[in-house]
């Protein structure tokens, strides 16, 4: 199980390696912390003419306050978050959520930001940003966007990131005092992606945030079930079903069944 | 193409012209010859194959020779004269920690990490901490019970 | 000689193991740690297909030379496998594919290059022409008329079938109650952390083939690959290093290893080649697939009757040598009575070729199937009646004063109380405040459920046994050279491995049991045909019996030798002497005299003028050992859990886990609990979650561990393990073996225990591994059935 051979190439600035990888569009990808990449390379699965390595991009490491939250930089690691060394604006979410992620020595190379960009309909970080309404910061040969993480998921394995693009950073807005969440998820092991995830987030000063992962597209933002929120359980359970059937319409029951516990548990411990 | 891979291992500079594919892993153990880092799955799920990277536990099979470029690399060869690691052999061989022992070098590295980071931790930590690290003889019950008293007595208490 | 002996000195002591220094720093010599001048690296090319005929096999032209076909590797002979029965079907392995391809994942090219990562770019520029033909996936199906045919020339895809009808039929046909219920035991590879692995080359100096294997018996498998390279066994050594776990997956020769072997010969340098976990999990050994359909039948006081119905193992593409995987139904057939006064047994079994990998050995052999067939089915039979499963189980269980007792499926067991094991288990779980549990809700919507379920574990079975079931290789005996050195320390020569079990150190307790000497100067030596006697290798957890049993014979003959030494250097009567602490002692009429053991050696080596008149020197033996009864000896257990289960998502966890067991006298009691914990976590692999699932033109869905789940720390829980001892009376010491049994029970105690969860409503948790998804659909089946919304 080894990769099939292919070229390195080492950027000296987020600019440098936003040119490579646009200059060689079909075969140049970026490797990140490289844990779901690599294993991918050694079966074989993931052709590469060139790796990009963003791992030695500082730019990309940095974390800083700012003025309603924080900003994540895309290669900061699960372990930093999970180990406090990331301003959390979130309460603990950040933190818990980067806590739960694979396993240590996975967590200490992984990124944020290529989780993110990966966009595994099962991994955490595409849930937890959307369910925070975090914005990403894309920086490519035309310059650098932000993209509302709504937008920059698009399907399984399938973002909005363009050809020669980058995800730099994320824009965490801070949580108000008195925001109860709640993040749950079913696993089939300790460690293994996700088969479902509820995340839900109550602010007092706006609408509750539900959002599903786990499922076989992207993580979901549910209006049906948010606005359900605080109902009663059979109001809840025929918005979660209808926010299923508009999310994920190839569910069979016992897929139904989950997500809906899920998320039902995660409503619960949300409203306190 | 070949890249140059200068890194320093288990105290000592090595370098060698690599192909980008080459792993930490075969690194280590295919051209430096080190065999204690074990290679179970290669696809970073097993946890044999774990090493210290600056420090932090790393899947030496998720990690590319040229990603290690500069870095301090330690392998269980490496960490024989390791005060904690000294303690969580003594322990692992008293409580019966190991079987066929191909699991044995990544859950002593994994476990010398978890006491550094948790001070005489409980079972139940020991247990999360562990997850990623396989094991198919023992049933884990040894191993947790080992690194739980290594973890008492490295904490003094 | 006294077959029992009470439990005295090393026998039964606590004594660390030998073999931990090697490991924990780092310098275990596994396979793939083999370093050898001019190595090179085989990857294979595999079919990407589950069955087809080969049309061509196109070579890269720059790389040709590098690429071996079956036609390129010389004369291989493709050796027969399976029991020797006119009735079973052949269905040889070649070790690669000649004009047919039976399952995805194959063997067809063998690629030789500088690297591992060359060999496979070399692998993936190899271009296979195969017609395809339908994949054969479901073994019942596969039986049914006009079905695909995996060898033309079989009648159907049995490669065997049989009918066992025992008993009182016609009662058991007759009998009030009746519960009928289908099992499913999937598919599972045997996951040693080990892969598989091969270093071969050809020694100029010894002109002999060396073959470094990952294996639990060197001596078959030189056997194995003299044969298919037509070689004289004197001139093939096999060495078994560091065996990276075996559990019966590293107990057949496979396709790979004798490829390498004969690559080594045709290229003349050493080859070597290490299974990846992608290979492990396509082409390895796999194990279970079993299917069953069974009426378990009884009066209306709970007084069970009979076990009737059909047993389905779905063995493969091929035949395994030397004997497959053909004890697998028989012996699930023999096993379904379980340990109860049933007298009536009527299954029909079938062995069916498909279109997977080849089926073998693994942990527990058929019985975890069974187990789970049986053991279901009582508690079944006790909620259809009424009864408390425990109570309906202990109503049928043999007791102590039955034994030894024959069962309907032919099985003698020997020594124990198996009533007491059930009322040890009960009460290790605690099972009065489970129930106070479960009766009240709990605050998070999750159901409680406690179950039991009992197992025996055959073992140290010998030729009797094994020529019941028509094996190729009748493993009858072990073996054992025993030489003490001029110093006093002695080194063991066994033949069976050790691939984590503790041989290094329980042996050495047995030998310095019977010398009188310390265990650290003993040296265990195993896995080498040239340097061990002719052995069986280790599985069917005969160990401890037939080699534990060869060792303290072989000690027990130097320890003769050795007091006849003793007492003529002074000068007393041989029938005065006895060795304790490393001397030999002498005591008659109040005058007491020792000499150090050593002292003795040194005459017997070196000074063999010392020696009494006549007396040949050296203190070398090698015996051999088999059991008084070699129709096996039965260790058994129960198995008590409490499970919490969520309905919706179906995730079940372990609360609590015991076990009461039972193998006898104990070597060592660390090293038994530990094999029974071990057993169990592999036990509940295959309980809760492995499996390897095919897609309907078979192709295996588990192709890594991102999908085939192997459980972890925070999966298997803290066993609490309870003693009974009863010795067997027909094996060294009163020993019995217990490498199998944790894992037998698993899935029929958690399957007891999700089904006790939802007893109300009569979910049915019958198949493994019970994952999320069928615990939750077993439960929704359940209240749909009873009309509950769920």
């Amino acid at each position: 199980m080894k990769s099939a051979p292919f070229d390195y190439f080492k950027p000296g600035s987020v600019a440098d390696a936003c040119a490579r990888l646009a200059s060689e569009s079909g075969g140049a990808v970026a490797i990140a912390g490289g844990q779901s990449l690599v294993p991918l390379l050694a079966l074989r699965m993931a052709p590469a003419v060139t790796l990009v390595d963003l791992g030695g991009l500082s730019a990309l490491g940095q974390f800083a306050k700012t003025s309603d939250g924080v900003r994540i930089g895309a290669g900061v690691t699960h372990a930093a978050i999970e180990d406090g060394k990331v301003p959390d604006p979130s309460g603990g979410l950040l933190q818990r959520v980067a806590g739960g992620i694979a396993y240590r020595s996975v967590r200490n190379h992984g990124t944020i930001g290529g989780s993110v960009a990966l966009a595994d309909p099962a991994a955490d970080w595409p849930a937890c940003l959307l369910a925070l309404g975090a914005t990403a910061r894309i920086s490519g040969p035309s310059g650098e966007r932000v993209e509302p993480m709504e937008a920059l998921l698009v399907g399984a394995y399938t973002t909005s990131i363009a050809a020669g693009e980058i995800i730099t950073a994320f824009d965490v807005p801070a949580l108000p005092t008195g925001t109860r969440w709640s993040y749950q998820k079913v696993v089939r092991k300790s460690g293994a992606f996700a088969m479902s995830i509820g995340c839900v987030i109550v602010r007092p000063d706006r609408a509750a945030v539900v959002v599903l992962g786990g499922t076989t597209t992207r993580a979901q933002l549910l209006v049906e079930t948010a606005t359900a929120f605080g109902g009663d359980e059979a109001r809840l359970r025929a918005a979660i079903a209808r926010d299923l059937a508009s999310v994920q319409q190839d569910a069979d029951d016992y897929v139904k069944r989950l997500h809906t516990a899920t998320l039902l548990k995660a409503v619960r411990e949300a409203a306190g | 193409m070949k890249a140059k891979v200068s890194l320093v291992l288990n105290g000592e500079s090595v370098s060698a012209e690599v192909e980008p594919r080459e792993t930490l892993a075969d690194f280590i153990r295919e051209r430096q010859g080190l065999t204690a880092t074990h290679l179970g799955c290669e696809h970073g799920v097993c946890g044999a194959c774990t090493v210290e990277v600056e420090g932090q536990t790393t899947r030496s099979c998720l990690t590319l020779a040229v990603r290690a470029d500069g870095m301090h690399v330690k392998t269980l060869e490496g960490l024989a004269a390791d005060p904690a690691m000294m303690v969580l052999k003594r322990w692992f061989h008293d409580e019966h920690a190991l079987q066929c022992g191909f699991c044995t070098p990544g859950m002593l590295i994994t476990a010398r990490d978890i006491l550094s980071r948790h001070r005489a931790p409980d079972a139940g930590t020991i247990r999360k901490e562990l997850s990623g690290q396989l094991c198919r003889c023992t049933g884990y019950a040894n191993i947790v019970k080992a690194i739980e008293a290594a973890g008492r007595e490295l904490a003094g208490a | 000689m006294a077959d029992t002996h009470e439990p005295t000195g090393w026998i039964g002591a606590r004594l660390k193991r030998k073999e931990d220094g090697r490991h924990l720093a780092g310098a275990a010599q596994f396979v793939a740690d083999i370093r050898i001048p001019g190595l090179k690296d085989v990857a294979f090319v595999r079919s990407q297909v589950a069955h087809g005929h080969v049309r061509g096999i196109v070579k890269p032209a720059d790389k040709s030379a590098q690429v071996f076909t079956f036609a390129d590797l010389g004369n291989v002979n493709v050796l027969p496998a399976g029991p020797e029965m006119p009735s079973f079907k052949l269905g040889p392995y070649p070790p690669l594919a000649m004009d047919r391809v039976r399952f995805a994942g194959q063997t067809i090219a063998a690629v030789v290059a500088g690297t591992r990562g060359e060999a496979e770019d070399i692998a993936d520029t190899v271009v296979v022409d195969i017609d395809e033909l339908p994949a054969v996936v479901d073994c019942v199906a596969a039986m049914q008329p006009g079905a695909q045919k995996l060898f033309e020339h079989w009648a159907d895809n049995a490669y065997i079938t049989s009918t066992i009808t025992e008993g009182d039929i016609a009662r058991a046909a007759a009998a009030p109650i009746q519960v009928r219920r289908q099992f499913r035991m999937n598919r599972q590879a045997t996951v040693t952390l080990e892969g598989r692995g091969v270093v071969a080359h050809w020694d100029r100096r010894l002109e002999e083939l060396v073959v470094y294997l990952s294996t639990q018996g060197a001596h078959v498998m030189r056997i194995g690959i003299a044969q298919s390279l037509g070689l004289p066994e004197h001139k093939v050594r096999v060495i078994a290093p560091d065996v990276g776990g075996g559990f019966g997956g590293k107990n057949r020769l496979m396709p790979e290893e004798v490829a390498v072997a004969a690559l080594a010969i045709k290229c003349g340098h050493p080859v070597r080649w290490i299974e990846d976990r992608r290979e492990h999990l396509i082409a390895s050994v796999h194990a279970r697939d079993h299917t069953y359909d069974l009426t378990i039948s009884a009066e209306r006081d709970g007084t069970l009757i009979g076990v009737e119905g059909d047993v389905y193992v779905d063995a493969g593409a091929y035949a395994l040598w030397p004997t497959g995987s053909f004890m697998e139904t028989s012996m699930a057939a023999r096993n379904l009575p379980g340990p109860y006064r049933i007298k009536a047994l009527k299954v029909n079994t079938w062995t069916v070729a498909t279109n997977k990998a080849p089926m073998g050995p693994y942990r527990g052999v058929a019985r975890p199937g069974a187990c789970f067939a049986i053991e279901r089915l009582v508690d079944e039979m006790a909620r259809e009646i009424g009864r408390k499963a425990f109570d309906l189980r202990r109503q049928n269980i043999v007791t102590k004063a039955e034994l030894p007792y024959t069962t309907v499926g032919g099985m003698t067991f020997d020594t124990g109380d198996y009533v007491a094991s059930l009322d040890m288990a009960r009460d290790l779980i605690g099972e009065v405040a489970v129930r106070k549990r479960q009766s009240q809700s709990e605050s998070d919507g999750r159901a409680i459920g406690v179950g039991f379920a009992f197992y025996s574990e055959q073992s140290g079975h010998g030729a009797a046994e094994w020529m019941k079931r028509k094996g190729r290789i009748i493993p009858g005996y072990e073996s054992c050279n025993a030489r003490m050195n001029s110093d006093g320390s002695v080194i063991l020569a066994v033949g069976t491995q050790c691939f984590g079990q503790g041989h290094d150190t329980t042996y050495a307790q047995i030998a310095a049991h019977e010398l009188g000497i310390d265990p650290s100067l003993i040296t265990i030596r195993y896995g080498d045909t040239s340097t061990t006697p002719m052995g069986f290798g280790s599985f069917g957890s005969r160990s401890i019996v037939f080699a534990g049993g060869a060792v303290a014979h072989a000690g027990r003959q130097l320890a003769d030798k050795i007091k006849k030494i003793g007492a003529h250097l002074m000068q007393a009567d041989p029938a005065t002497v006895h060795i304790e602490n490393g001397r030999v002692h002498a005591s008659s009429e109040g005058v007491a005299a020792s000499l150090p053991i050593a002292e003795v050696a040194r005459a017997a080596n070196i000074r063999q003028e010392l020696l009494p008149a006549g007396m040949s020197p050296l203190l070398e033996v090698t015996s051999t050992y088999e059991p008084r009864d070699s129709a096996g000896v039965f260790s058994y257990g129960t198995h008590a859990a409490v499970v919490a289960v969520d309905p919706d998502t179906g995730v079940v966890e372990i609360l609590d886990y015991a076990i009461s067991e039972d193998c006898g006298t104990v070597i060592n009691p660390m090293i038994v609990d530990a094999q029974v914990q071990g057993g169990i976590a592999q036990g509940i692999g295959t309980a809760l979650y492995e499996e390897i699932p095919f897609s309907s033109e078979g192709q295996p869905l588990a192709t890594t561990f991102a999908d085939y789940h192997v459980p972890g720390a925070l999966e298997v829980p803290l066993v609490r393990v309870g003693h009974l001892m009863h010795p067997a009376e027909g094996t060294e010491y009163g020993v019995k073996g217990v490498g199998e049994g944790g894992a037998i029970a698993p899935p029929a105690v958690l399957g007891n225990a999700i089904a006790d969860a939802f007893r109300s409503i009569g979910a049915q948790p019958n198949e493994t591994p019970m994952t999320p998804r069928r615990v939750s659909d077993a439960i929704a089946a359940a209240r749909a059935a009873m009309g509950v919304r769920s």
